[in-house]
């Protein structure tokens, strides 16, 4: 009984974090399900997503007038909705130019988009570090969602709850977005076979942009809701991009439930191998991932599709 | 075009005129502004480009991990001179093997993947190799890697030479690296280099043509991870230290960047084209401002955009439009080269 009361808390941390990973990871399964591109940015889009979301809770430039001085006033957690709706919408317009970007790659070589998006991410960077230095930030979060409580003789941390909750809700909406909406049927369609979907007399170049913002936004949301857990600094896109990239390998290329289930198996490895072993809790994942493609070559939910070509 | 056919001959006038460069660069170093030190840095990098490119152009498998071969090949001199052994080129050996095993390692789970799980997966063994080397601090020093690596003395029985000057280390570099061109121009013109091509232009064509493509696969990523290797323990020389930062994500996209900036897709040289220019510009924009990693970027998202076959592509279009208008206009032209082979 001791020893499970010891793990539940490790168990809870590895599931908050699997299922933000989670939804990092379907927002880069979009991209790649429907333009066929590694969006090597999606990490950069990630981070900018949480600076974003950071000004726009408490705005640092320049003088607003009295509207500044009204906004100013409002309450925490107002401003903090309001990041949480704004800050993704930014992101999936910038989404949405780099995606008109990477049309001139389509066609070509596969790496081209890829390597265009590397370069993407070494700007998007870059800019992060000239706007708001090297340095650790703090992104404030509203009272009611910080700090702990009691359930039975356990202390938890509020905020891991909601992020849990929150991970899950999203991950909820964009299944049921994909699913019993036509929207999503039309995007399912397009990562199955674009030129059919084009022939049947869809707009693929602006189904492409809007997936492509749509992906971005997601990586942005679940940056906001994972920052007061993983802290923020400007190279923080690329660690949390590392486990999506595995999430997708180890779920499966294009599966949403493979997704979903790798986010969920690679929190819960980083969270129980964190209770025993903290320095050594992030090599699990890339042992799990090792460990599932060594009995299945194209992870848990793959199939082959025109991706490997 | 990486297609070749026929008996390409040992040495080209291309290889001669970059050797000329390359043996006469101390003499004109300082004239054109540039110093020793950039010239052995920048040798090294086309060691590490040239065998990437074995990879990358040849065989057509992108790989983004490969930062952590460089780095492994780096830590492995730099303990092998640590644990009191002499000899540079015992220590360089040693370092390849260690590249090779890594690489070979890796290669067991990666050559049976394509396209979008290859490079996922090489991602993820770079990421594993960066991550132990950052926390296998007992062996490797962690974060700052290992430090004073001073640089040895190669011993020649009556003749002593030392690495301490630039100069010198130079040489050392350019032989290895004039050594490594002869053998890769031979190799990729054999038929084990016909293989790689057939694979690049359609893997299941190459199967199917009896070539036994999962092997080749393993045979070139191990191949080029040792590459990788001598061009680390020639890094550490050099730098006399070695870090894990060179095996990150990042640094293991730049290789990827200076191979495709040249244009290795298209040529031999590509990697040699882009190493170069990619050094120069990190001194040169490093130079100038302390933000070059985002001008770097903006360069790179250029070039992907307007001519992603790099400079010799762009290169060679400029010479086959000068040739066309040089020619009377008629309809009896010169074909034009057909599009780059396997368009995958």
């Amino acid at each position: 009984m001791d020893f499970l009361q010891n793990l539940l808390p490790h168990l809870l941390n590895g599931l908050a974090l699997g299922l933000l990973f989670a939804l990092i990871a379907l927002g880069f399964t979009l991209i790649v399900s429907v333009m066929e591109v590694i969006n090597l940015a999606h990490g950069s889009l990630f981070a900018l997503g949480v600076y974003l979301a950071m000004v726009i809770i408490n705005p640092t430039f320049g003088d607003l007038g009295a509207f500044g001085a009204w906004y100013a006033s409002l309450p925490l957690g107002a401003r903090y909705v309001i990041a949480l709706v704004f800050a993704p919408l930014l992101i999936a317009v910038l989404g949405f130019g780099l995606e008109i970007l990477l049309r001139r790659t389509y066609g070509k070589k596969k790496e081209y988009g890829l390597l265009l998006t590397f370069g993407a991410a070494l700007v998007l960077e870059e800019t992060i570090r000239i706007v708001w230095g090297s340095g650790e930030k703090v992104m404030p979060t509203p009272q009611t969602i910080s700090g702990a409580f009691i359930a039975g003789d356990m202390i938890y941390s509020t905020y891991r709850v909601y992020a849990m909750a929150f991970g899950a809700i999203a991950i909820a909406m964009v299944w049921l977005f994909l699913d019993k909406t036509p929207y999503g049927a039309i995007i399912k369609a397009g990562a199955h076979d674009s030129e059919m979907v084009r022939a049947l007399g869809i707009n693929l170049p602006r189904l492409q942009m809007l997936v492509f913002g749509l992906g971005a936004a997601l990586a942005a949301i679940a940056g906001i809701i994972l920052t007061p857990i993983w802290g923020l600094r400007p190279h923080v896109g690329v660690d949390a991009t590392i486990p999506a990239f595995l999430i997708i390998v180890l779920g499966g290329i294009g599966s949403f439930w493979g997704a979903v289930l790798g986010g969920i198996g690679v929190g819960l490895a980083v969270g129980l191998t964190g209770a025993y072993a903290s320095d050594w809790s992030l090599l699990s994942m890339y042992l799990l991932l090792v460990a599932v493609l060594s009995v299945r070559g194209r992870g848990l939910f793959g199939k082959k599709t025109a991706l490997e070509a | 075009m990486l297609t070749s056919s026929g008996r390409a001959p040992v040495v080209t006038q291309p290889m001669l005129v970059f050797f000329a460069i390359m043996f006469s660069f101390p003499f004109w170093a300082d004239a054109a502004g540039l110093y020793h030190y950039l010239g052995v840095e920048i040798a090294v990098f086309i060691i590490y480009a040239l065998g990437y490119n074995l990879l990358l152009g040849y065989t057509g498998l992108p790989s983004f991990g490969h930062g952590a071969f460089l780095g492994i090949g780096a830590y492995s001199y730099g303990l092998w001179q640590f644990s009191g052994y002499p000899g540079v080129f015992t220590g360089l050996a040693v370092a390849i093997v260690c590249a090779a095993a890594a690489a070979g390692a890796a290669a067991l789970f990666l050559s049976h993947r394509r396209g979008i799980y290859f490079a996922l997966m090489t991602i993820a063994f770079g990421q594993i190799f960066w991550f132990l080397a950052i926390k296998l601090r007992w062996i490797t020093g962690g974060e700052d890697g290992l430090l004073n690596v001073l640089r040895p003395t190669l011993d020649f029985g009556a003749l002593d030479i030392s690495l301490r000057s630039n100069l010198t280390l130079f040489y050392l570099v350019a032989v290895l690296l004039t050594v490594l061109i002869l053998v890769l121009w031979r190799l990729v013109h054999s038929p084990f280099g016909t293989a790689l091509q057939a694979i690049r232009m359609n893997e299941m064509r190459a199967r199917f043509a009896g070539y036994r493509v999962w092997l080749i696969k393993w045979t070139v990523f191990t191949l080029s991870g040792a590459i990788a290797g001598l061009a680390g323990a020639l890094l550490c020389i050099t730098q006399e230290s070695a870090y894990p930062d060179v095996m990150s994500l990042h640094a293991s996209g730049f290789v990827v960047m200076m191979t495709l900036i040249g244009g290795g897709f298209v040529s031999f040289w590509g990697p040699v084209v882009g190493a170069i220019v990619f050094i120069l510009a990190r001194d040169v924009l490093g130079a100038a401002t302390e933000t070059w990693l985002l001008w770097y970027g903006l360069l790179f998202m250029a070039v992907m955009l307007v001519e992603p076959e790099g400079v010799v592509g762009a290169w060679r279009k400029l010479i086959a439009k000068l040739r066309r208008s040089s020619v009377q206009p008629g309809p009896a032209q010169e074909p034009k080269p057909a599009a780059e082979g396997g368009a995958a």
